[in-house]
């Protein structure tokens, strides 16, 4: 229940949008959008979603990701230049990528936790130095996947996934409850006290910036699968869309309030409204205005629910 | 004088000193392991480059001084040096009202910001965040991908004499450059203004009980912030000659890495331009010299992050809490 309620900002966001969805394709196109039109949503989504899961846990502790994009960048780069072999060469590489992405996020972490420097800064600079890496593993954007490889992870024809989508939200809501899960928003809500009652503060902070990474890599094995191509600038719209998911999805940017389904409805939101402009027959030039607006209405009408809720008791 | 130095060292302009090091510190190391780096020629390139760097810095720094932070420099800069060009269509009559279009375009859109932010309770990150896509997509759309008629027109060639000319040998953008860093630290340091920015930032609850505007000053602050992009905008379509779509891109990490680099602190209420001057100094020369050194385009980017790193390390660092 707590956790409905935590995450009602970006259930309510996602339903408007895709209100708004079934309308304008409805009109559009004369029907209902098709099992196709829906897979093909959940396929582009994915990568967002993962990103968001990663953002929304270290907002959670009060601090925030940059670097996401240069974690997604250097996993694309590495599935896309090692993705040329079969699927088990194409499987092994996928797994580099990922655990590269855990190994960024833990350095992030340890320079958060033990340098104390401040988290948008650390990312900042770590931002440029990921990037870097993954321009040095793919100079130029290329390489393709394995058919077998894109059946199991997003198949266009069969829902595989939303196995995977489900496998992540299992992941957080059992996360959430694991005493991680707890150290996470006690740390997020007052650090002070946190470290006061035995929170190991800098552990958690390098779990959840290590986690981060982690998701950015899935992020990537996903991107790649669904684009069946690589561009080892691939990540940096990330950067921004996922502190958009994480805003939309209802979690406070001060830390310890708020849950990741938020902002993995907030990413389908965000995936949803771009589909929503284009059969609305608006310029795509135009997109960025209303994903601007979008992102600034969606906060507002949250702080005014608040404010409404505050006022009446 | 040994009191002096220690004042310096340890006093509230400890970390001003220290980007200024970091400044010297890379300039002499290009030096000696470039040939001609250190040269008039060389410098007086890096300063004006610098100085673009300069201006969005400013902005930036004046609302980091509030604990916020603008993340609508990119389009808000590249808004207005489009506003600029297709406004004044190269004709040097219309260049004083294109001019005040083109800052009237940062001033309304920081004016947005600060309103959301201090009104709205807006975070700031959002909110920036926010406005650069309305900027985008209005620069974009508005123009049509500057593919308009007027798209195609040239920043007027007394603009451009402005910052490509000298005066006394010295480029008149670098004198620009010294009456923006006059302008901030007169502001900050010697007006009632500027002590109140120093108070919101340090504790916006004790400015408010001690009957400081915080939200007036806070609007004032992303106003100035917007004033600033658009005027980084002007001056780069300027030296440029034409705008292009992603002009601003860069000047978003580059204005909050010059800030922090300067010395001010990212959490609010710490901080002097001077710094940020040096700040933009140390970005520009890490650049040039791995361009003179013809490391490639990877190279570039792992160690710009590995030296600012290093210098957040030296003096970025938060106080221990226990």
């Amino acid at each position: 229940m707590s956790e409905l309620r935590a995450a009602t900002l970006g259930y309510a966001v996602l339903a408007a949008t895709a209100v708004a969805y079934l309308v304008v394709y409805t009109t559009n196109l004369g029907h209902l959008p098709t099992p196709f039109d829906y897979l093909s949503l959940l396929n582009t989504s994915l990568p967002l979603v993962f990103v968001a899961i990663g953002q929304s846990l270290v907002v959670l502790t009060g601090g925030i990701d940059l670097s996401v994009g240069g974690m997604v960048g250097l996993g694309v780069a590495i599935v896309a230049a090692g993705s040329t072999g079969g699927a088990a060469v194409t499987a092994g590489w996928m797994l580099a990528a990922v655990a590269a992405g855990a190994l960024c996020g833990a350095v992030n972490g340890l320079i958060v936790a033990k340098g104390r420097i401040a988290p948008i800064l650390t990312t900042l600079a770590t931002l440029s130095v990921y990037s870097g890496l993954a321009l040095k593993v793919l100079p130029v954007p290329g390489g393709k996947i394995s058919p077998a490889v894109r059946s199991v992870l997003t198949d266009p024809d069969v829902p595989t996934g939303l196995i995977w989508l489900g496998a992540a939200v299992a992941g957080w809501l059992v996360l959430r409850r694991t005493r991680f899960g707890m150290r996470v928003y006690a740390v997020g809500s007052d650090e002070t006290a946190a470290r006061a009652v035995g929170v190991p503060t800098a552990r958690v902070k390098v779990g959840v910036y290590s986690l981060s990474g982690l998701c950015s890599g899935l992020a990537a094995v996903f991107y790649v699968s669904t684009t069946t191509s690589g561009d080892p600038n691939a990540g940096d719209p990330f950067i921004l869309t996922s502190i958009a998911a994480v805003v939309v999805g209802g979690i406070a940017f001060a830390g310890g309030r708020g849950s990741a389904l938020g902002a993995v409805a907030g990413a389908f939101a965000l995936t949803l409204v771009i589909d929503v402009l284009f059969f609305a027959g608006i310029d795509p030039l135009y997109q960025s205005l209303f994903q601007g607006l979008f992102l600034v209405v969606a906060v507002l009408l949250g702080s005014l629910s608040t404010l409404v809720r505050w006022r009446r008791s | 004088m040994r009191a002096a130095v220690k004042s310096l060292v340890d006093g509230p302009h400890r970390r001003v000193l220290y980007a200024f090091a970091a400044a010297a510190t890379i300039l002499l190391t290009g030096a000696v392991i470039h040939p001609g780096f250190g040269s008039w020629t060389s410098l007086r390139t890096m300063l004006v480059l610098a100085s673009f760097i300069g201006f969005v810095g400013a902005g930036q720094m004046l609302v980091v001084l509030v604990g916020g932070i603008d993340l609508s420099m990119p389009w808000v800069l590249n808004g207005a040096a489009i506003v600029l060009t297709t406004s004044s269509l190269g004709q040097s009559g219309r260049l004083p009202l294109a001019i005040v279009l083109a800052l009237g375009t940062g001033a309304a859109v920081g004016l947005c910001n600060g309103l959301g932010v201090a009104w709205l309770g807006v975070p700031a990150v959002v909110m920036t965040l926010g406005m650069n896509g309305v900027l985008q997509g209005l620069s974009l759309g508005l123009s049509k991908g500057l593919t308009c008629g007027s798209c195609a027109s040239y920043a007027p060639e007394p603009l451009r004499r402005l910052v490509v000319g000298r005066i006394f040998g010295v480029p008149s953008e670098l004198l620009l450059w010294a009456g923006v860093a006059l302008f901030v630290t007169v502001l900050l340091t010697l007006t009632t203004f500027g002590r109140r920015v120093y108070a919101v930032g340090n504790n916006p609850r004790a400015a408010f009980l001690a009957g400081v505007g915080v939200r007036p000053v806070t609007v004032a602050l992303y106003v100035l912030s917007g004033v600033f992009a658009a005027l980084a905008g002007i001056t780069l379509v300027a030296y440029g000659g034409q705008p292009s779509l992603g002009l601003g891109d860069p000047y978003l990490f580059e204005s909050i890495a010059a800030v922090v680099v300067g010395g001010v602190s990212i959490l609010g209420g710490r901080g002097h331009y001077a710094g940020v001057v040096a700040g933009s100094v140390t970005l520009v020369a890490i650049v040039t010299l791995l361009q003179a050194e013809r490391v490639p385009e990877y190279g570039r980017d792992v160690i710009y992050g590995l030296v600012i790193l290093a210098i957040l390390f030296t003096y970025g660092r938060e106080r221990a809490d226990d």
